[in-house]
């Protein structure tokens, strides 16, 4: 396949993932207030995922482990607040103030979200993985960065 | 201390399922620590006068769904049997398996989970929390049942209870449902009589039914058998059986003034009374006697609490109890001289009284207390029961009394027989070889052999404890008590006579029984499962062609044609062409990537067109100012392109030419599809049925969401539960393209199937 004999391709790949995840990270913190949000951050780390595996640096892993991990997670952030006698599925909200970061609102339903990206990146690399996209990674060795 | 209870439980439970493997026997008595904190605790509840303890809370308030636990005397009693039988099972087990036996963690996890779903069965006062727990019991005695999981016969068997239990599940939840709309609470403590409910009743009594195996329900717990013994010591004698004699005492109250509860519960109890022990007198293996006589003594119970009368439902109790003690106590023996001699079949086993001594005594107590002889507390229990036979009047007491009084005689029948069988020196039989003693196995049986005599002893307790527990069925049920000398009564004599006789048909039958019988209908179950294995094929078959363009077209043709309603509900007058010039000009673009789709001949092409369309909708995001949305959009389209990219490089470089009538048809059907969608988006919009929430939506995100992103406050807060939703289907996609991607590892499992046949 083209895409594997493609040096070109390969550092790029190579380089923007890094700055993808970044850009993941970003957008997984400022969902709250501005576009963005689990879901995305989910779908950015999954096309890294998909870029990395179409030019054989990397296999799809623990796909299912995402998958449930993620599910786990949000189902725990909806089942823990019934133990604290709200309704079930409740958001609290806790504000501190950190040094450098200055005053931060931290809700539950960032870790929700979390559970979220899990499974939306599970789920792409469920997808590749159906599609036979590991197969471009058997010819060749897996890399490091 | 309700809550304490079930979370030390749970969390013990959890630790052995994820270490215990590594530990060993030892796990046995780990397991055994919450069990001895909750009968110390059910003993205290029982004993003390202060009101029952209670304990809630709320699931879901607008559902009415809560977990709600009160411990009522019946549950408090209960809980001592639960327990307390758990902890001499769970000791016996230690001594039960050997060191190095596999998934003693796994097993030692799921006998704490089902003694915990026990406890919590008859600790709920929400009717919902009591269908949760009795679903739990049937799950876990099923992994128990199933736990020899490489023989084929202990699968088969798992899979016959789960069926039989689980359907009796679904009645349950259906009595449920009608009786708590009927009565207007879901609590059981609050319920009360109000007038004729039959298919409530029936339901319910069939569910019990089906949980404490009776006829023709029964046919599942011989099966059972399977399991190891230490299961079916505890499972099928003790405990899970009984959940539908306490389910049938916890509803009698509300069903008085059912006739159809009465009938069906008296047609149970009297069927599987004689059945049952018509049944275990043609048996040959040890186990699968006593099996039978649970059947028998579960329709006892049955009998006594469907009569309604109060000394009837005293008797139940008192039998409740006497039956958990001597029936635990007598499977542990079977199971240890299956251990110890390697056989439980009755034509091979001789001279164990000999050889066996100790097992020999608990046995002949246990039986004897079985049987019903003095001085013993199941003769206590038995009197009462014969007493109640007795005062029945009319019809009723020759069909019901009678039954009563033949069953108590073919119960004493099949006792004789167990016991000549298992421990008489036969003449024609050589005498067995016995390894030696152990004491993790002697103690529990000779503990729970000793109980049935010190209940005799301290008869004025176990009477208190039954009395007060028949009262809140009952009213009337507080006068009577446990006798340990009735005197020559009416009732005594005929003991007497059931004695006799019983002995007696036992003594000849042993001699005349040649042939083994199986439980009649166990086939059927069976058969019916394969029967709907065998339609679900041949369905498949037809429906999962394997053409992936008709699977397509399908779907495409029956979702739009769903949308039909929406033309009709369309207005023409609402629509408008364009907010601004920047929209014009994407749709024209849409528009051309559609067309140039369906036009191309080349694979990548077309994807590559798809990718404009994609983006020429993510452009429509941005011209109308939602921002989340076409960062979404973007991404995913991101991730399809490549996606397609991966797929195409398996596939040919242009799609296989096709006869034109096809494409047109192909054609027709996008053109069918886009203008469904068109619509039924156009209708949606055009009609609107009250105010937008949006302005509403906004302020509750800022004030209670705490975010200024509405989309997305809506997805993780104010609609959390429909993202939950959509994750799990998500998942579910996820694990289906896994599974249906590895058709090499499916045949691998396929053809590495261990079966090693029958082990009963």
């Amino acid at each position: 396949m083209i895409t594997t004999d493609s040096p070109i391709l390969r550092i790029g790949v190579k380089v923007i993932s890094p700055l993808a995840l970044l850009v993941a990270t970003y957008l997984f913190f400022a969902g709250h207030n501005q576009p963005g949000g689990g879901f995305s951050a989910g779908l950015v780390i999954g096309a890294v995922v998909v870029l990395r595996t179409v030019t054989g640096l990397q296999r799809t892993s623990h796909v299912t482990k995402l998958l449930a991990v993620g599910t786990i997670i949000a189902a725990l952030v909806g089942i823990v607040p019934v133990f604290f006698g709200e309704p079930m599925l409740a958001q609290s909200i806790w504000e501190t103030t950190l040094p450098l970061l200055g005053k931060v609102k931290f809700g539950s339903a960032l870790i929700f979200d979390f559970g979220v990206t899990l499974v939306v990146v599970g789920m792409v690399s469920a997808a590749i993985e159906g599609l036979g996209g590991t197969q471009y990674v058997s010819s060749r060795e897996v890399e490091d960065i | 201390m309700i809550w304490l209870l079930l979370a030390t439980h749970c969390a013990v439970c959890l630790f052995l399922a994820i270490v215990g493997n590594r530990l060993g026997r030892i796990v046995f008595i780990l397991a055994a620590l919450p069990a001895v904190a909750a009968a110390v605790w059910g003993v205290l509840q029982l004993v003390s006068d202060k009101p029952p303890e209670e304990a809630s809370l709320i699931w879901v308030d607008g559902l009415d769904l809560s977990f709600t636990f009160q411990l009522s005397p019946i549950a408090s009693l209960m809980t001592v049997i639960i327990s307390g039988i758990g902890v001499c099972v769970l000791i016996y087990s230690f001594g039960y398996f050997s060191k190095d036996s596999p998934g003693l963690g796994k097993f030692s996890a799921t006998l704490l989970l089902f003694s915990t779903s026990m406890l919590g069965l008859v600790w709920s006062d929400s009717v919902w929390t009591l269908f949760v727990f009795w679903e739990l019991t049937s799950i876990t005695s099923f992994l128990l049942i199933g736990h020899k999981n490489v023989y084929s016969r202990a699968r088969l068997s798992a899979r016959r209870a789960l069926l039989i239990t689980a359907s009796g599940g679904l009645c349950l939840l259906a009595g449920l449902l009608i009786i708590s709309d009927n009565v207007g609470t879901s609590r059981l403590s609050e319920m009360s009589s109000t007038g004729s409910v039959s298919v409530a009743a029936l339901l319910i009594m069939i569910a019990a039914a089906t949980k404490s195996a009776q006829f023709p329900f029964h046919v599942w717990l011989p099966g059972a058998m399977a399991a190891p013994t230490p299961v079916s010591a505890y499972l099928h004698s003790a405990t899970m059986v009984k959940a539908g004699v306490v389910i049938v005492a916890l509803f009698s109250p509300i069903f008085i003034e059912t006739e159809v509860w009465k009938n069906a519960g008296l047609f149970f109890g009297v069927v599987s009374m004689l059945w049952g022990a018509i049944g275990a007198l043609r048996q040959f293996d040890a186990k699968l006697i006593l099996a039978w006589g649970t059947v028998s003594q579960l329709g006892l119970m049955f009998t006594l609490l469907s009569l309604g009368n109060a000394k009837a439902t005293f008797a139940a109790i008192a039998i409740v109890v006497a039956h958990a003690v001597f029936k635990a106590a007598l499977f542990m023996i079977v199971g240890e001289i299956d251990v110890r001699t390697g056989t439980r079949d009755i034509r091979e086993l001789s001279g164990l009284a000999k050889s066996m001594p100790l097992a020999f005594l608990a046995a002949l107590v246990s039986a004897a207390s079985m049987a019903g002889v003095p001085p013993l507390l199941g003769f206590a229990a038995k009197e009462a029961a014969v007493e109640a036979a007795l005062g029945l009047s009319g019809l009723e007491a020759w069909l019901i009394g009678g039954s009563i009084v033949f069953g108590s005689a073919l119960t004493v029948a099949y006792t004789v027989r167990f016991l000549i069988g298992v421990f008489a020196i036969k003449a024609t039989v050589v005498n067995t070889n016995v390894k030696p003693l152990s004491l993790g196995l002697s103690v529990p049986s000779t503990f729970l052999g000793l109980c049935s005599v010190f209940g005799f002893i301290f008869l004025p307790v176990v009477s208190a404890w039954a009395s007060s527990a028949s009262v809140q069925i009952n009213q009337k049920a507080e006068v009577y008590e446990l006798y340990r000398w009735p005197g020559l009564t009416d009732a005594f004599l005929l003991s007497v006579a059931i004695v006799i006789v019983g002995a007696f048909l036992g003594w000849k039958l042993e001699k005349i029984v040649v042939r083994q019988a199986e439980p009649l209908g166990a086939d059927f179950t069976d058969s019916l499962i394969s029967a709907v294995l065998k339609l679900a094929q041949k369905i498949t078959g037809k429906i999962q062609h394997g053409s992936l363009p008709v699977y397509v077209t399908t779907m495409a043709v029956t979702s739009s044609l769903a949308t039909i309603p929406f033309f009709f509900a369309l207005d023409a007058t609402q629509i408008y062409w364009a907010d601004n010039w920047a929209q014009s000009v994407l749709v024209v673009l849409i528009l051309g990537s559609s067309f140039t789709v369906v036009a191309l001949r080349s694979r990548l092409g077309a994807a590559i067109a798809l990718g404009f369309v994609g983006l020429g909708v993510t452009g429509l995001f941005v011209a109308h100012g939602a921002p989340d949305l076409a960062l979404t959009q973007l991404l995913v389209e991101t991730v399809i392109v490549v996606g397609f990219v991966i797929g195409l490089g398996k596939l040919a470089h242009g799609f296989p030419p096709v006869v034109a009538i096809w494409r047109g048809a192909r054609m027709l059907v996008s053109a069918f599809v886009g203008i469904a969608v068109l619509v039924s988006l156009l209708a949606s919009a055009s009609s609107p049925t009250g105010k937008p929430p949006i302005a509403d939506l906004v302020e509750k995100s800022k004030n209670q969401g705490g975010g200024n992103n509405v989309v997305n406050v809506i997805l993780t807060d104010i609609r959390i539960l429909d993202t939950l939703g959509e994750i799990t289907v998500l998942v579910v996609v996820g694990i289906g393209i896994l599974a249906l991607a590895k058709p090499k590892q499916r045949l691998k499992v396929n053809q590495g199937e261990i079966d090693k046949g029958d082990i009963v």
